[in-house]
C-alpha cells in the first residue's frame, strides 16, 4: 500500500463527510438564488426580457415607498435597540439584590413568539379598547385614535415595537461582552480618578466595539428580512404608510402571483442589504487602520 | 450567574418548542389500513367539530371508506390552496369560498363535475341557481355549492329605544340610515351610530362598499370589460356616502381604520354601535351578549332597491385528486338534504335543506329575502388586486390624505392598468 493510495482515500472519507451538508447547501440556499435570479430576468412565458421586471418594480410607487420605509424602519429600530440593549446590558452588570430575577424578566419580550407579541400590541394601540391609547387620550395627547390609523405615528409606534422585541438580545450580549472587560482597567481609572461618564465613553464601549459591531450587522439584517410584526400589526397598512419591502414581496408573491415582478424586488432587497454592509464593513477597517 | 442565565434561556426556548410540538401532535393519524378507500377533505376549522361528526356518520354508514378531515384555518387559506395546486399535493374534495371557485377554475385548479349533476335520476333541479352561478364558467360546473348568504342590516334594538326611536322600523333607505346613525351616537359614551370596516381583512370592506356602489347605478368595471368605471358619477357617490358616515359625520366608532367584518361585531356586542351590515352568523355572539337584536333588509337610496355580494362556499374536486369516484359518493353524502342544512353556518344552497326547523326563526327573514338581491363580485384573475387597489384608496379618504374624487381617479387608473 503506497501512500498515495491512503491520501487518495482519505480524500473520499473526508469528501463523504462534506457531502450531506454540500447537497443540503445547493439544494436549499443555491437553487432556490438561482432560480430566483432567472424568474426575475423572465416573464410568465419563462422568456427572456432584460431588466422589464426592475423597470416594473420601479414604477410601482408602493414598491419604492416600501424601500423607502424599509430604511427608516430599519434604521431606527437598530439605533433605539442599541442605545436601550447596551445601557439594559450595563445595568444588568451592576449589584444588586434581585438581579438574578431582573436579569431573567429581561429576556420576556425577546422569547415570546413574535406574532402574539405584535397581536397584544395591536390590541394595547387600538383607538377603542387599546390602554396606550387610552392613556395618551386621557393625557390630552392623543384625540381620539389610536396611533396606528395616525399617519405620522404609525412607523413610530411599529419601531417602538421593534426596539422592545429585540433589545433583550442586546442587553444579553453586551452583558457577555462586559464580563470579558479587564477589571484592572476600572481600577485604574478609579485610581485616576475618572468619572462614571469617562469610564463608560473611555473604557466600556470600546471594550464591546468588537460585540457591538457584530451586532449591528445582525439587526440590520434580521431587520432588513423581518415581517412578522407589522405584517400582523398593520398589514402594511393603512393605505401603505407602513408598508415594508419584505411585505410587498409577500404579497407580490401570494396574493398576486406576480412572481416575476416579486423576484425583481428580492433581488433589489439582497442588493440595498450587501451595499449597507459592505459600506458598513469598509468603513470599520479604515477606522481600525 | 452566567450558567444559570444560559440555563433558563434554554429551558424557555425548549418550552417554545414543546408548545408547538404539542400542537403539532394532535394531528397525527393511524396508519393506513389495508383495502380502505381513503378520502381527504379539506373545509374551514371552524367547521371542526360539524365536519368530524359528518365523516364519522360517512365512515359508519360506508364500511371500506376513510375520511381524513384536514381543516385550515381561515387566515392564509388562500395561499394554502394555491400551494397545494401548485405541488399537485391536493384533497380528494376541497371547501372554497364561492368568490375563489371561477377564478381558481380559470387557471385550471380545479375539475368539472358537469357529470356530477348530470346522473341520472339526481336532483339538480333542487339546487339554488345563484349559488350553481359561483361555481359555472363557460358553462361548466366547477363545484358543488353547499352553503349560501348574503349580508342583512342588524341593529340594537334597545339603543333605538333609549335614543327615542321606534325598534320596529330601522331605517329604509340612505338618508334615514344617516339621520338614525347620527341620533344613535354619543361619542361621550363611546356609543356610535353606524359602524363602517376600513381596516383588516381587506374583503370585508369591499362586501360593504361594493353593493353601496350597485345600489346607486354603478360599478368598478364597465359592462364591455375593457376599463373601470369607479370614477364616475354614481359610483363616487357611493364612496363619498360611505366613507362619509366616519370622515364628516363620525357616526362610525375611532377605530373604523381597524375595524374589519370581527372589528365591528365585536363593538355592536358591546352596545358601541347601534347598526351594522354583516352576515346572520354574526347572531348566535349578539345573543350570547345579551342585546336586543333587529334585523332587515339593508337601506337602499330611495326608490331604488337593495343590492349585496353573494357569499358562500363550494365543495370542489381540485384537478389531480386521486379519487374520483369516492370522492362523488362522498359528495353525495355531504350534501344530502339534511346534512347540507346541519354543516352551514349560514343558509344552504338547497331549496330542501331550506326547509329545515333552524331556518324558520323570523329573525333571519331579511337574511333569505336579501338573497334574490345578492350579486357576484367580478370573476376575474386580477380581482384580489384590484379589492386591495380600491381598500387601499378608501383608508386614503378614511385617513383625510385624499378626497373622494382624487381617490377613485387613482383607483380608475390603477384598475385600468391592470384590464
Amino acid at each position: 500500500m503506497n501512500s498515495r493510495k491512503i491520501n487518495l482515500r482519505k480524500e473520499f472519507a473526508g469528501f463523504g463527510f462534506v457531502l450531506p451538508v454540500l447537497i443540503f447547501l445547493l439544494l436549499f440556499i443555491t437553487y432556490p438564488i438561482f432560480s430566483n435570479i432567472i424568474l426575475s430576468f423572465t416573464d410568465r412565458n419563462n422568456q427572456f426580457v432584460g431588466l422589464q421586471n426592475f423597470r416594473a418594480v420601479f414604477a410601482d410607487d408602493t414598491a419604492v415607498f416600501s424601500m423607502y420605509n424599509s430604511l427608516i424602519y430599519v434604521g431606527f429600530s437598530v439605533i433605539g435597540q442599541l442605545i436601550v440593549g447596551t445601557w439594559a446590558g450595563i445595568l444588568l452588570n451592576q449589584e444588586f439584590r434581585g438581579k438574578g430575577i431582573a436579569r431573567s424578566t429581561i429576556l420576556i419580550p425577546w422569547v415570546i413568539p413574535g406574532a402574539v407579541a405584535a397581536t397584544t400590541w395591536a390590541w394595547m394601540y387600538h383607538s377603542d379598547y387599546g390602554i396606550i391609547s387610552h392613556i395618551f387620550m386621557e393625557l390630552g395627547i392623543l384625540a381620539d385614535r389610536g396611533p396606528l390609523v395616525i399617519p405620522h405615528l404609525v412607523m413610530p409606534a411599529l419601531i417602538l415595537v421593534n426596539v422592545w422585541k429585540m433589545f433583550p438580545f442586546v442587553a444579553v450580549m453586551v452583558l457577555a461582552g462586559l464580563k470579558g472587560i479587564e477589571q484592572s482597567l476600572f481600577e485604574a481609572a478609579d485610581v485616576d480618578g475618572a468619572s462614571l461618564l469617562q469610564k463608560l465613553f473611555y473604557i466600556t464601549i470600546p471594550q464591546l466595539r468588537p460585540i457591538l459591531t457584530t451586532l449591528i450587522l445582525l439587526l440590520t439584517i434580521w431587520g432588513f428580512n423581518s415581517i412578522t410584526l407589522i405584517y400582523t400589526m398593520t398589514g402594511g397598512g393603512p393605505a401603505n404608510l407602513s408598508m415594508i419591502l419584505p411585505i410587498h414581496i409577500f404579497q407580490q408573491t401570494f396574493q398576486y402571483y406576480n412572481l416575476h415582478k416579486a423576484a425583481a424586488e428580492s433581488i433589489i432587497l439582497f442588493f440595498i442589504l450587501l451595499i449597507i454592509i459592505v459600506m458598513y464593513m469598509k468603513t470599520l477597517t479604515e477606522k481600525e487602520n | 450567574m452566567k450558567i444559570k442565565l444560559s440555563l433558563l434561556v434554554v429551558m424557555l426556548i425548549l418550552a417554545t418548542g414543546l408548545i408547538w410540538a404539542a400542537g403539532a401532535g394532535e394531528r397525527a393519524e393511524p396508519a393506513e389500513r389495508q383495502g380502505v378507500t381513503e378520502i381527504t377533505w379539506w373545509f374551514g376549522n371552524w367547521n371542526e367539530p360539524r365536519g368530524t361528526e359528518l365523516a364519522r356518520k360517512f365512515e359508519a354508514e360506508n364500511p371500506g371508506y376513510r375520511v381524513k378531515v384536514e381543516p385550515f384555518v381561515g387566515d392564509g387559506m388562500e395561499t394554502k390552496m394555491l400551494v397545494a395546486f401548485r405541488t399537485g399535493s391536493v384533497p380528494d374534495v376541497l371547501a372554497v369560498p364561492n368568490g375563489w371557485t371561477i377564478p381558481f377554475a380559470m387557471q385550471g385548479y380545479l375539475s368539472k363535475v358537469d357529470d356530477y349533476f348530470t346522473r341520472p335520476g339526481y336532483p339538480a333541479d333542487d339546487f339554488i341557481q345563484a349559488a350553481l352561478d359561483t361555481a359555472t364558467l363557460d358553462g361548466a360546473i366547477y363545484g358543488v355549492p353547499y352553503r349560501m348568504e348574503s349580508h342583512g342590516f342588524i341593529y340594537n334594538k334597545d339603543l333605538f329605544r333609549q335614543a327615542g326611536l321606534d325598534p320596529e322600523s330601522p331605517p329604509k333607505d340612505w338618508d334615514e340610515l344617516l339621520s338614525f346613525a347620527q341620533k344613535l351616537t354619543d361619542p361621550a359614551k363611546r356609543q356610535f351610530g353606524y359602524a363602517i370596516t376600513g381596516g383588516g381583512e381587506r374583503q370585508n370592506t369591499i362586501f360593504l362598499v361594493l353593493p353601496m356602489i350597485w345600489m346607486n347605478g354603478g360599478d368598478v368595471i364597465s359592462a364591455d370589460g375593457t376599463r373601470s368605471t369607479i370614477n364616475e358619477p354614481a359610483a363616487v357617490e357611493a364612496v363619498r356616502r360611505y366613507t362619509e358616515y366616519f370622515t364628516k359625520f363620525k357616526v362610525s366608532p375611532p377605530s373604523t381604520l381597524e375595524n374589519d367584518g370581527t372589528g365591528i361585531r365585536r363593538l355592536f356586542e358591546q352596545n358601541a354601535n347601534a347598526m351594522m351590515q354583516q352576515g346572520s352568523y354574526a347572531l348566535p355572539n349578539i345573543y350570547e351578549a345579551g342585546i336586543d337584536v333587529g334585523t332587515s333588509l339593508i337601506p337602499a337610496p330611495k326608490g331604488k332597491d337593495p343590492a349585496v355580494i353573494i357569499g358562500g362556499w363550494n365543495y370542489t374536486v381540485p384537478e389531480g385528486a386521486k379519487n374520483r369516484e369516492a370522492a362523488y359518493k362522498f359528495l353525495d353524502f355531504l350534501t344530502e338534504t339534511e346534512n347540507m342544512a346541519f354543516f352551514t353556518d349560514t343558509f344552504p344552497a338547497r331549496y330542501s335543506s331550506l326547509e329545515a326547523e333552524r331556518f324558520q326563526d323570523p329573525i333571519l327573514e331579511p337574511f333569505k329575502e336579501m338573497l334574490p338581491f345578492a350579486r357576484m363580485q367580478p370573476t376575474l384573475t386580477e380581482w384580489p388586486e384590484m379589492v386591495n387597489i380600491i381598500f387601499t384608496e378608501i383608508q386614503q379618504i378614511l385617513l383625510g390624505t385624499k378626497d373622494v374624487q382624487k381617490a377613485m381617479d387613482d383607483a380608475a387608473s390603477k384598475i385600468d392598468a391592470l384590464l
